[in-house]
């Protein structure tokens, strides 16, 4: 055998020897509902997605290993969630899952996911998403629904000073179950509503409702629910009526979509939501620096111009991935356990949406401290003025 | 009184879709997946076009009935016409319910997945309270449209042929109808009823691609308690399930608002079959 032949065995051998993964890309599944009925926020969460991903394989991807996108289009529907979830873990093998976007999917997902034992970073807000115990490496990134409501409750009580509220949620199985929350914390603060109801988000008109809330003695209405069509007409209905009482509730009240759907602009007035600090202009008028880095690198792909909705979404997608690659390198690669032991270790990691920490206790990512109110008709390049305080 | 109203005005538009759903069903015996979507698309290119190209609220109104009439025709060609020819099964109901889906997702991609404004079509603050054309839009051309429906059925020729066909559509083709082409007439003009009623109600609907669903299945239910066949059934039908929604979600709130439609359509099936003004269906033995 001469020289040049035991040369080739050796490197042939060297490659076998190698692990399966150090030849392959890292695959992370991304279920998003880029079309259908919430399509908003997945299309700009997947264009944070997208940046971060092209980004990270441009400078050479993690640890040698390119990124792969495997993008699934659930169009807002859990059975294809379901489907597309089972087929990303079991048929594309994929390392990590990120979504789906609407917290119904998820929870229809999040148990697929678990018993494949897959990393999967958690977007829908709601409480059951997360469990430490039930799924251990589901880890959330954005904040929690309970965490809207505080916001958005202490502003209304400890800031506007009012005690009288109506809540407004929808019939959907979010608006039901947020509403149900916020009644429940205004009841630790000692406040119980002075009128409560639930709308179909089909409803056509919500004058009855607020001519209720207004005889009830409201001197504030909290909307919880994620239904534009039901906001809008919400704030044209406090409009019409000549009622200047203050709506602070959940964050599709500062939509791009309401602007449109208001009768006039100056309906919006008087009009504040829960949102992230990461986009809030702070008092000297600029972004926090992480936000406008990242504003200044995306603003080519969105167009080059002013940007016209929520960059929280994108902000979010981009730290999606930039997560996957904390945890990858903190781990040295995609063992699964060693990546759960990576996110529970990791503090203080700094995203652009925010600034997250995971314990073995706690799956819950994004802290208290980065969640503020907003004033809804104050969107300029997809961030919000903060509330006046 | 808002809640009158309101009501009155939602269920104005149930009633146009029940209207749509008899002139089709007239000539064909079939209960198209697609009329709410019919609707749907009128209050859609409405806004399109007065909003979206800036023309006048009449170009609009007719570009609503042009697609819409143009809607109802390719509902007879594409799930229709060969479905009824080959089957005597229910199997429209699988093709009407196709071609809804592939509308609303195509209106989905192309128009957006959020609810859009319809513009005001008469000049008139916000402030007008009851008066507002919002609520007295649908109503008017609701009723308007059932007129209408009424004289072309008891004044042409058309409308005598459709009363044939709907009686006996094979006695109809005995005596030398073109069924075939009063089928599709049908459809173009439940098509235009349709797209008249969703253009009316715009600024309570909003232009919103997910309309047709909830209109579909809304307008049978008033179908189904104003009676089959019957145009003032359907008026009654639609009337009452509007009020009767808004002041369920007024008395007991809006979780039980689906609930009480849907058990009216039940109370209504168990007592009278046929509903407040359809034909008992008699079979000769």
């Amino acid at each position: 055998m001469g020289f040049r032949t035991r040369s080739w065995l050796a490197a042939l051998a060297l490659v076998a020897s190698m692990p399966a993964w150090a030849q392959s890309t890292i695959k992370i599944g991304w279920l998003s509902s880029l079309t259908g009925p919430l399509s908003s926020a997945a299309i700009a969460e997947n264009k944070g997605v997208e940046f971060a991903v092209e980004e990270i394989n441009a400078a050479g991807g993690v640890l040698g290993h390119k990124l792969e996108l495997v993008t699934r289009d659930t169009a807002g529907d859990p059975t294809k969630a379901v489907s597309f979830a089972q087929q990303l873990v079991f048929s594309e093998k994929v390392h990590f899952v990120i979504g789906p976007v609407n917290s119904g999917e998820t929870l229809a997902t999040v148990p697929i996911v678990a018993r494949a034992g897959i990393p999967n970073l958690i977007i829908g807000t709601i409480d059951e998403l997360v469990d430490a115990k039930k799924y251990p490496r589901a880890f959330r990134a954005i904040n929690t629904n309970r965490q809207w409501i505080e916001a958005a409750n202490k502003y209304a009580i400890e800031v506007l000073k009012k005690n009288k509220v109506a809540i407004i949620g929808d019939t959907s199985g979010y608006g039901t179950s947020s509403a149900k929350t916020a009644t429940e914390l205004l009841a630790k603060a000692g406040i119980k509503p002075v009128f409560s109801t639930l709308v179909d988000p089909n409803k056509t008109d919500l004058t009855d409702e607020m001519n209720k809330a207004r005889a009830a003695g409201a001197d504030v209405i909290m909307p919880w629910s994620a239904a534009t069509g039901l906001l809008g007409r919400l704030i044209n209905a406090r409009g019409d009526m000549g009622w200047n009482v203050p709506i602070v509730g959940h964050p599709s009240v500062m939509a791009p979509a309401i602007r449109k759907l208001i009768n006039k602009p100056q309906y919006w007035e008087n009009t504040f939501a829960a949102g992230p600090v990461s986009t809030t202009f702070r008092a000297d008028g600029k972004l926090p620096e992480r936000t406008q880095a990242l504003v200044d690198k995306l603003r080519p792909r969105l167009g080059g111009g002013e940007i016209d909705y929520l960059f929280w979404w994108v902000a979010l997608g981009y730290d999606t991935v930039k997560i996957v690659e904390h945890m990858v390198k903190t781990a040295g690669g995609t063992d699964p356990a060693a990546i759960q032991k990576a996110f529970e270790t990791t503090r203080e990691l700094k995203g652009a949406y925010a600034t997250y920490s995971w314990t073995p206790e706690d799956r819950n990512g994004f802290p208290d401290l980065d969640i503020t109110v907003n004033v809804a008709n104050t969107l300029k390049d997809g961030s919000f003025k903060a509330a006046p305080r | 009184m808002i809640v009158l109203v309101s009501g009155l005005a939602a269920g104005a538009l149930f009633a146009a879709t029940a209207l749509a759903y008899n002139v089709m069903f007239s000539t064909s015996k079939v209960l198209s997946v697609t009329t709410g979507h019919i609707a749907m698309l009128g209050g859609v290119f409405g806004a399109y076009v007065i909003t979206g190209l800036g023309l006048s609220p009449w170009l609009g109104l007719l570009a609503a009935i042009l697609v819409g009439g143009l809607f109802g025709y390719l509902t007879d060609v594409i799930a229709i016409r060969r479905v009824v020819s080959r089957s005597d099964e229910h199997l429209w109901l699988l093709s009407t319910l196709a071609l809804a889906t592939i509308v609303q997702q195509g209106v989905g991609l192309w128009w957006g997945t959020e609810p859009r404004p319809f513009p005001r079509l008469i000049p008139q603050d916000f402030s007008a309270g009851l008066a507002d054309q919002k609520y007295w839009l649908p109503i008017i051309a609701t009723g308007l449209l059932a007129i209408g429906l009424e004289l072309f059925y008891r004044r042409t020729l058309y409308g005598k042929l459709f009363v044939a066909m709907s009686e006996d559509t094979f006695a109809a083709r005995a005596r030398g109808i073109e069924t075939d082409r009063i089928r599709a007439l049908s459809y173009v003009i439940a098509g235009v009823i349709g797209a008249v009623a969703g253009f009316a109600a715009g600024q309570l609907t909003f232009a919103f691609f997910a309309l047709g669903l909830t209109l579909t299945l809304n307008g049978f239910i008033a179908l189904a308690v104003g009676g089959l066949g019957s145009n003032v059934g359907a008026l009654v039908g639609g009337a009452a399930l509007g009020l009767l929604n808004a002041f369920s979600a007024n008395a007991i709130g809006g979780e039980y608002q689906n609930t009480v439609s849907v058990g009216l359509l039940m109370a209504v099936l168990l007592l009278k079959p046929e509903g407040l003004f359809g034909a008992r269906n008699v079979r000769p033995v």
